[in-house]
């Protein structure tokens, strides 16, 4: 009886969990009142399943951590009101909840001063922001004129497209993005950070509380600011930084807003673009799952002795295959690479002796099935087969299977008399003992041939 | 993106050059471009002036040792002002990246910029193609920004000292591909020739047999030794045929173990049938026949 309602309680989370990763969501915001300029934001998260847990970051029960296992699977911080958040929401605290494979989606506002702790997270990350943490973006040429026609810090976006023509697009779309008093970061050069939304070429970032005191030196403009970034650690946990939590609110969901210049007035792409950072930020999009990996002997007939062998012979015919499904929204469904991209294998022993690309050989209801034929290398040791497929916005695939390549052993060179460069010392031998067998016949049944003469002498 | 911001550009410039009745462009005039060498005197190197709200057409080489001036006086409509936003964008036509240096702006709009090659990234130093040097001119309100192509900047450099480059960020991606290059197979020279010199072997034989007979070897001896001890000398031939065909099993399909006791046995009869054959031939020799 339990264990049928265990079963279902299983499937009942399964049902309502759309992410591949758990559903509990803390949200932190300071001030309760608030809650409400993002009711739209907070119903599409439920929608999905989301168990939403509202807290303050002033509360004394607040916790990522309940003994010593993360508490909740996802975070969602909204920019504090005060100078900062409690010892709970400490930068240390909360790089350990993304150690522990936490998700956070870290929201900033240009309207106040980003506290120093969210300063220092963010470094950790190698994220920067200005150094007077209350930077807006300012752009002239591409403002909302029906709310900031005389301060032209809402910015109108385009949604953003592939990052490079190898990734996946995960935030594109048709529609435009409003995104009123963003807070600008740079990014710091590292593989584990993209942009998903840059400035437009003729922003630049601005204190409203100084004046911009001419020829001052201006740390970074245009595309070199971030509006919003991704940064996916090697355990694949995602920490998302939005520089403008307004554009959230509802009232910039459903929005009208006009580009100068251009005479039309359109809705904001706001709410979608909301569900797709969410989406990819909880881990419902771009989660990539190892299935089963084989490898063998290139031949037809192959019997479940054959799978996985844990040794190999220098100059095989080897193959191998890696099933990979991807994650998508509620299911998994078959993974493909991006257009540009390649699925690669390494046979290594120390560095790569053979990188090849791993081609689709067969499709599942839910997984592709990659793989490759190839030789292994004329130098015995002990091999790696590896698939080592990190890209952005797709979580890592690291896969390392160990086996010995030997030699040829003493049987399985061709025979001597295959070599036709052999042939001579083959028929000297024989000559030999041809030679050997005539001499000893002559020997045992020859006359002396001088015999008379001696008898005469 | 890249594609859409051009294009909004595009239409920008396009709606920036037909200024609406309701709203001020902004806009400069009195702009000019400069590049004085250091070292060099005065009123050497290059003054150009920009014509108000478009663009020079010859590139301006800018060296090592150079300063690039610019200067321009902004203008809202008609008049001179101050702009919060006096950019010099340079662009690299071919990856699309972008830096934007502010002009120091006074109050009556006059605006300068000096630049020297330390100021521009490392990337720009290595570019082929000359960058696109734009104008941006916007502020609060309003007034329609300026943002208009005034001049291509063509970096050269000093042949005698090299270029420098970027280190290539690492991003992850894929890899070039790696094929084994497997030793190359052992080689053996040409049939014919193999066979030339197996004939030469096999030649031997003939000319041993041959040289043989003409020292005088034959086998008279033979009805006699058969006749005297016919079967040990029939099985110490017989034995000596056998062992080398044992070898011969060998060196084909048997393994050790299989001729070890094949060649006991063999080399066991050989021994004493040996023995026996060459009593014989021993009798023949004391019998003064050999």
């Amino acid at each position: 009886m339990r264990w049928c309602l265990s079963v279902f309680l299983f499937c009942l989370a399964v049902v309502n969990a759309l992410s591949s990763s758990g559903n509990r969501l803390l949200v932190v915001l300071e001030d309760g009142s608030e809650k409400d300029l993002y009711s739209t934001f907070w119903s599409d998260l439920e929608a999905r399943g989301y168990d939403l847990i509202f807290e303050s970051p002033k509360s004394d029960k607040l916790s990522l951590f309940d003994l010593g296992e993360k508490a909740y699977d996802h975070l969602l911080i909204l920019p504090p009101r005060s100078k900062g958040f409690g010892p709970a929401l400490s930068p240390k605290n909360i790089v350990d909840f993304i150690n522990q494979d936490g998700n956070v989606l870290l929201a900033l506002s240009g309207k106040s001063t980003t506290p120093s702790a969210i300063s220092s997270l963010l470094l950790e990350l190698d994220l920067h922001l200005s150094t007077d943490r209350s930077s807006v973006v300012l752009d002239h040429f591409n403002y909302d004129t029906l709310s900031a026609s005389e301060k032209h810090d809402v910015l109108l976006l385009q949604r953003p497209g592939q990052l490079r023509p190898d990734t996946k697009d995960f935030f594109g779309g048709e529609g435009v993005l409003a995104l009123p008093r963003t807070a600008p970061h740079t990014l710091g050069d590292t593989a584990l950070l993209a942009p998903i939304l840059r400035a437009p070429v003729t922003a630049y970032s601005y204190n409203p509380k100084e004046d911009l005191s001419a020829g001052e030196e201006v740390s970074a403009t245009g595309s070199q600011l971030a509006l919003v970034s991704a940064m996916q650690s090697r355990s694949s946990s995602r920490f998302t930084l939005l520089g403008s939590a307004e554009s959230f609110q509802d009232k910039w969901f459903s929005a009208t807003v006009k580009a100068p210049g251009s005479g039309k007035e359109t809705g904001t792409a706001n709410q979608e673009f909301a569900k797709q950072l969410t989406a990819w930020t909880f881990k419902e999009t771009g989660v990539l799952k190892v299935g089963k990996i084989e490898h063998h002997l290139a031949q037809d007939d192959l019997s479940l002795e054959d799978l996985n062998p844990t040794i190999y012979r220098i100059k095989n015919e080897t193959v191998f295959s890696i099933e990979i499904s991807e994650y998508s929204d509620d299911k998994y469904v078959p993974f493909e690479v991006p257009a540009n991209d390649a699925l690669q294998l390494e046979f290594s022993m120390l560095s790569p002796f053979q990188r090849l690309q791993l081609q689709p050989s067969a499709r599942t209801e839910n997984s592709t099935i990659y793989s490759t034929q190839f030789t292994v290398p004329d130098q015995h040791g002990i091999f790696s087969f590896r698939v080592n497929y990190k890209r952005p916005f797709l979580t890592n695939i690291e896969e390392k299977h160990e086996v010995t390549v030997r030699h040829f052993a003493h049987d399985e060179y061709p025979r001597s008399w295959k070599i036709s460069g052999g042939w001579v010392w083959i028929a000297g031998l024989w000559s030999v003992i041809g030679g050997f067998l005539a001499f000893v016949f002559v020997w045992l049944y020859s006359e002396p041939a001088s015999g008379k003469t001696k008898k005469t002498q | 993106m890249q594609l859409w911001h051009s294009v909004l550009q595009l239409s920008l410039l396009a709606s920036a050059a037909i200024p609406t009745a309701a709203a001020a462009a902004w806009g400069f005039t009195d702009a000019t471009v400069s590049v004085s060498t250091k070292g060099a005197g005065v009123g050497s190197g290059l003054k150009e002036s920009i014509p108000d709200n478009k663009a020079l057409s010859a590139p301006v080489a800018f060296g090592p040792a150079d300063t690039l001036k610019v200067s321009l006086t902004a203008q809202e409509g008609r008049s001179g002002k101050r702009a919060h936003q006096v950019f010099l964008l340079l662009q690299d036509p071919e990856t699309g990246l972008d830096i934007s240096y502010p002009f120091n702006v006074k109050d009556n709009g006059k605006s300068r910029l000096d630049l020297t090659q330390k100021d521009l990234p490392i990337r720009f130093l290595s570019v082929s193609e000359p960058l696109d040097a734009r104008l941006l001119i916007g502020s609060f309100g309003d007034s329609v920004a300026y943002d208009g192509a005034a001049f291509q900047l063509a970096v050269t450099h000093n042949p005698d000292e090299p270029v420098p480059t970027a280190e290539a960020s690492s991003r992850y991606g894929k890899l070039p591909e790696i094929h084994h290059i497997f030793k190359a197979d052992a080689q053996s020279p040409p049939v014919v020739i193999s066979l030339v010199f197996v004939a030469l072997v096999l030649a031997a034989l003939p000319v041993l047999g041959g040289l043989w007979l003409f020292l005088g070897a034959n086998v008279n001896h033979l009805p006699a030794a058969l006749k005297s001890a016919p079967v040990p000398h029939a099985v110490f031939l017989g034995s000596l045929l056998s062992i080398e065909g044992i070898f011969f099993l060998y060196y084909t399909s048997w393994n050790l173990f299989q001729i070890l006791p094949a060649v006991a046995v063999a080399s066991t009869v050989a021994f004493i049938s040996g023995s026996r054959a060459l009593g014989e031939v021993q009798g023949r020799r004391l019998a003064g026949l050999r």
